[in-house]
């Protein structure tokens, strides 16, 4: 039994480095040519700066350059690989099998995208005598499905675990395009499945207790994992680049926690449904198993409107503590308040305390923290470390 | 000149048609995907005499489950000496090569298909057509017919796809809320959507119907009879450059976006 690599995303270097100092193994991140084009995306000096940062943690860090691409992006993609190379990137992870041929000369490492939606193991093997190093499967996959393939097949496997699901198959949608003429398929995707329609029979308008919409729920495999480990599964993969750092560093841990603690006993392993809260408190969607336990029926959707939780209970993320004087600095992510119960937890601890101090920068007693990225002090009784969370469990 | 090729919806219309017609692309039954009206490969050999250009869907994504089922309608199909098998899934590729198949396959991963030089690394593998996308601006279409190496399919009239999901989201929507109709059309902003929930899972169409009257710069040009009135149809494939209904050109004269800033 092999540990699998947990796989995180990361949409900037903050949470690169939170998500690698949390427990992820690998990151995933996009630079150009991937389909997340209207977030800020790493610059080749970003990239760099990540990938040393991974590498001396002896972590891995791939870059997606999944888009479908046009006539056009096609005559700029072998610049950019190259520029990946020299960085040393530990892979890319492509949709179009025409950078198959220029990445192999370039000597870069290829996974295949679940743009892709790779269902089955001849899809599988096609792609391993192309050179494919891993396949991303589709999200559409059953465990049955994963353990034949991987019976079938050599080739590494990633499986999502965790986050949003597409309604459609990955790659065959583009409602994005017809009803915002943004391309989903080139990172400018408007979530449109989000949307609420009206449905019709013919000319009758068919009236549910909600609007209809393609809105499906979230996957979360947090009570399958020692399947998937038991299917030799190599990669479990958390979907959501565009998160919080506060998202990425709550969930990472947790997976992180069940992976070690399968891994610690696997006989007597018991998953601790704790962690379903933790991870329910930080999602704006509830979360399933989805197609991983065969089920793809009504209650995978999610009728509740564009009326998803938000994360208003993440208030800071420490930058540095004053061991002297037990002071914390923070830089505010939501409003917090003298009195407000709160959590401060790190990759290994946590401590819960009310807030009785809080200073400005110029370190006067302030009440209130309300603008955002604001820099505060607040007292914390024990050692804390740069990139630990502080989330209100009650307010005053 | 580029042939009409034509998606048909039943045997009559398929016999009715036979003089305005180049081609034939028929959905095979429960291996296609997107065509509420599909073929058994018994009716597909009946088309066989009309002594047409015949190409066979198989479009839909090939769950692991499904592998059987294929190999075994793709030696059915290989016995037909049909000229083409449109595929989505890779497996296709695979297969034709672990069955020796000599049927020709057409890549046609649908709104993915949308460059040269992806065209030209399929037709190394032995893929000799390429369908393209409907994503794509007339300039795109005409570089890629220029620079790839087998022949081109453009779609020039129907509704076009535009989701496909293995979820039944009608019908999920029926079960939720405990309604018994059965719905066929969604709307938002003022415009109507066909959607179809099948077996194989949800199609949704684009609002209008594309109609280019144009030369378009292609071995195929694609006629999908899908939905369509059958007499409108008929006289479309007339005079398709005159026809009278409303021209539409999608994304012909329109580039989408996708970096908003």
């Amino acid at each position: 039994m092999q540990k699998p690599e947990l796989l995180s995303p990361a949409g900037d270097l903050e949470r690169l480095k939170i998500a690698l100092l949390y427990g992820a193994d690998a990151v995933y991140i996009g630079g150009m040519f991937n389909l997340r084009a209207n977030t800020p995306n790493f610059t080749i000096d970003d990239l760099k700066e990540g990938i040393d940062y991974a590498h001396k943690l002896n972590k891995k860090v791939y870059v997606t350059v999944n888009i479908a691409m046009h006539n056009k992006e096609y005559e700029k993609i072998t610049d950019y690989l190259k520029q990946l190379k020299k960085i040393n990137v530990d892979a890319i992870i492509i949709s179009d099998p025409a950078l198959i041929d220029i990445a192999k000369k370039i000597g870069l490492t290829i996974h295949l995208s679940t743009q892709n939606s790779t269902l089955n193991k001849k899809a599988v093997k096609f792609w391993q005598k192309e050179g494919i190093s891993r396949i991303v499967l589709a999200r559409e996959c059953t465990k049955e499905d994963i353990k034949d393939i991987k019976e079938n097949n050599t080739i590494e496997l990633e499986v999502f675990i965790h986050g949003a699901m597409c309604a459609s198959y990955s790659g065959r949608c583009v409602l994005s395009n017809f009803l915002t003429n943004r391309d989903s398929n080139r990172g400018g995707c408007s979530q449109i499945c989000r949307w609420d329609f009206d449905l019709y029979s013919d000319n009758k308008k068919i009236e549910g207790d909600r609007p209809f919409t393609f809105c499906t729920k979230d996957l979360s495999l947090a009570d399958h994992i020692p399947e998937l480990i038991n299917l030799n599964v190599d990669s479990l993969k958390i979907e959501g680049r565009m998160r919080s750092a506060y998202y990425i560093a709550t969930i990472v841990k947790t997976y992180r926690k069940i992976i070690d603690e399968y891994f610690e006993n696997p006989e007597e392993y018991k998953y601790n449904k704790e962690y379903k809260k933790i991870l329910d408190d930080v999602a704006n969607r509830d979360s399933i198993p989805q197609f991983f336990d065969g089920n793809f029926g009504k209650d995978v959707q999610y009728y509740n409107g564009r009326n998803e939780m938000t994360n208003q209970d993440f208030i800071g993320i420490v930058c540095s503590y004053d061991e002297k004087n037990k002071l914390a600095k923070v830089q505010q992510r939501n409003y917090f308040k003298i009195g407000d119960y709160i959590e401060v937890f790190g990759p290994k601890t946590t401590q819960k305390f009310k807030i009785n101090e809080i200073y400005d920068e110029d370190m006067n007693k302030i009440e209130i923290v309300r603008h955002p990225k604001q820099i505060v002090y607040i007292k914390v009784p024990e050692k804390v470390e740069e990139n630990y969370m502080i989330k209100c469990i009650d307010k005053h | 000149m580029s042939k009409i090729s034509v998606i048909i919806s039943s045997m009559k219309q398929a016999k009715d048609i036979k003089n305005k017609v180049d081609a034939y692309l028929i959905p095979l039954k429960e291996l296609s995907i997107n065509y509420p009206n599909t073929f058994r490969v018994e009716e597909i050999k009946e088309l066989k005499k009309l002594n047409k250009e015949l190409f066979v869907f198989i479009n839909k994504n090939i769950h692991n489950n499904e592998i059987d089922k294929l190999k075994e309608a793709l030696e059915k199909i290989e016995k037909l000496n049909i000229n083409g098998i449109i595929f989505y899934d890779i497996a296709l590729v695979e297969l034709k090569t672990e069955l020796k198949l000599k049927t020709d396959l057409v890549w046609h991963q649908e709104h993915m298909t949308t460059n040269y030089a992806t065209a030209n690394y399929w037709y190394d593998k032995g893929v000799k057509y390429t369908y393209l996308s409907s994503e794509l601006t007339k300039r795109e279409i005409k570089e890629i017919k220029e620079k790839a190496k087998g022949k081109i399919f453009v779609n020039t009239f129907g509704y076009i796809p535009m989701f496909t999901s293995r979820r039944h989201l009608v019908n999920n929507y029926l079960d939720t809320f405990s309604l018994k109709e059965s719905g066929n059309k969604i709307y938002k902003e003022g415009k109507y959507y066909f959607i179809n929930d099948l077996e194989e899972g949800t199609s949704v169409y684009s609002d209008y119907i594309l109609n280019i009257k144009e030369d378009i710069d292609a071995d195929y040009i694609v006629f999908n009879s899908n939905l369509i009135d059958e007499k409108d149809f008929i006289e479309i494939l007339k005079d398709y450059k005159n026809n009278k209904f409303k021209e539409e050109t999608g994304f012909l004269y329109q580039e989408t976006i996708y970096k908003v800033k």
